[in-house]
């Protein structure tokens, strides 16, 4: 799955740890999102989405 | 779904060194009492000592649900895969060696330090098996991050 969640983050001026904060998962785990090296489970996704004001399929696309 | 209300913050290090040093602590009660109260002879000696290891066991798992529970979902996950995969591999790795002793018990190929007695020799074939074990998971949990970062 692609997404755009280091995109997002820039344009907030986040930090990896900033989002983990307030996504409540370690700055690893966010580094897996970004890198598309692991897909979140749908709360994780759904959380996200609230974060960033945006339709969880507006962040993640099939490949 | 369940979610949370509000984010949780992840355990950070100074929270799994507060918890292994509860480990040591639990661990060093357990056996100073198993010490003390298992040296009677009989039932009551077994019991008590069964108790206090039980009770040692009851902390150990009360402390990994504390922290199963800290962790995010993509560490649960790491966690899961290792266990499994890593775990299953180290049991099948040290159930090779196992076996080639057990089927080959004229070579002498164990050493007497790990003991003569029946318990002595169940005690070190379970220990080996959880060391493999281990290894393995801690083999896979590793690979499962460097894939993953």
């Amino acid at each position: 799955m692609n997404n755009r969640l280091k995109v997002l983050r820039a344009e907030r001026n986040w930090s990896q740890a900033d989002l983990a904060e307030q996504l409540g998962v370690s700055r690893q785990t966010v580094n897996a999102l970004e890198t598309g090296r692991y897909d979140p489970s749908l709360p994780l996704a759904f959380k996200i989405a609230r974060v960033f004001g945006h339709p969880i399929e507006s962040i993640f696309t099939e490949d | 779904m369940n979610e949370p209300a509000k984010p949780s913050r992840p355990h950070g290090p100074a929270a799994y060194v507060l918890a292994l040093g509860a480990s040591i602590i639990l661990g060093g009660l357990a056996g100073i009492g198993s010490a003390f109260l298992g040296d009677q002879p009989g039932p009551v000696g077994i019991a008590l000592t069964a108790a206090m290891i039980s009770a040692a066991m009851a902390g150990g798992t009360a402390g990994c649900i504390w922290w199963w529970r800290g962790i995010d979902e993509a560490a649960r996950e790491a966690h899961k895969w290792a266990w499994w995969w890593g775990g299953t591999g180290g049991m099948a790795l040290g159930a090779v060696v196992l076996l080639t002793l057990m089927f080959r018990p004229d070579e002498n190929l164990l050493t007497s330090a790990l003991g003569s007695s029946p318990a002595d020799t169940f005690f070190a074939g379970m220990m080996s098996i959880v060391l493999f074990q281990l290894a393995g998971y801690a083999l896979a949990w590793a690979g499962w991050w460097l894939k993953h970062r």
